[in-house]
């Protein structure tokens, strides 16, 4: 078994995030991802659209989490904010997304993510808030 | 006595400000529910909840990390002012 293909609930297409290069504690760290102008991410264009960064963000979460996949499957993303932009990544950026936990209560997790090039410069930061559980 | 009539201001304006209510602070009622479906509460929800955790973390330094404490402690106005005097007594 691939275990890629176990550690987050989500699979191609919709799969943005590679794997964790940094573990630095509880749901925080770093993963990589890879734009290419092959992948489903890119919708056919060479860019990655600026929501799919979000997306991004909530994955590399869940990926440093290192949660069941089956228990991921039954949570959902809450919310998204503090969102801005520096730069569209196109096709061939490495992209490093740091994450940390900004705020737990019961189920619901707040992270904030910082996503930069491979040359280090910022592509985009903000949080997106997790509800595990099933959605009311 | 002026003290907690100045906690409470900081704790309503805390409300509306992290939470981007487009209310008057002052029209919140210091007993008034601020979770539920009670009409003369906000109907805040648990996302909100978490909100108000960051917002009191950021205003006051206090963490609140146990769910049941930040059910009791987000009652209403009153509640959240008696939470924030007892983590700074």
């Amino acid at each position: 078994m691939n275990p890629l293909r176990e550690d987050l609930p989500h699979v191609y297409p919709f799969r943005f995030v590679e794997r964790t290069v940094e573990k630095r504690g509880p749901a925080e760290g770093r993963v990589r991802a890879l734009v290419t102008v092959n992948g489903r991410r890119t919708e056919g264009g060479e860019a990655l659209p600026p929501l799919t960064l979000v997306e991004v963000v909530a994955q590399a979460a869940l990926l440093l989490e290192g949660g069941d996949p089956g228990i991921g499957r039954s949570g959902f993303l809450a919310g998204v904010s503090d969102f801005t932009f520096d730069r569209t990544p196109g096709s061939g950026d490495l992209l490093d997304v740091d994450v940390r936990i900004a705020g737990v209560l019961g189920p619901i997790v707040r992270f904030e993510g910082v996503v930069t090039d491979g040359e280090g410069r910022r592509v985009c930061s903000g949080a997106v808030t997790v509800k595990k559980g099933v959605a009311a | 006595m002026e003290q907690v009539a100045e906690l409470k201001g900081r704790v309503k304006a805390l409300i509306v400000r992290q939470l981007k209510l487009e209310i008057d602070p002052a029209s919140i009622k210091d007993d008034a529910p601020l979770f539920g479906d009670d009409p003369s509460g906000l109907g805040l929800d648990s996302i909100d909840a978490l909100e108000l955790v960051l917002g009191i973390e950021k205003e006051f330094g206090i963490k609140v990390q146990d769910e049941e404490v930040g059910v009791k402690a987000f009652a209403s106005v009153n509640a959240l002012c008696e939470f924030v005097e007892s983590k700074a007594a």
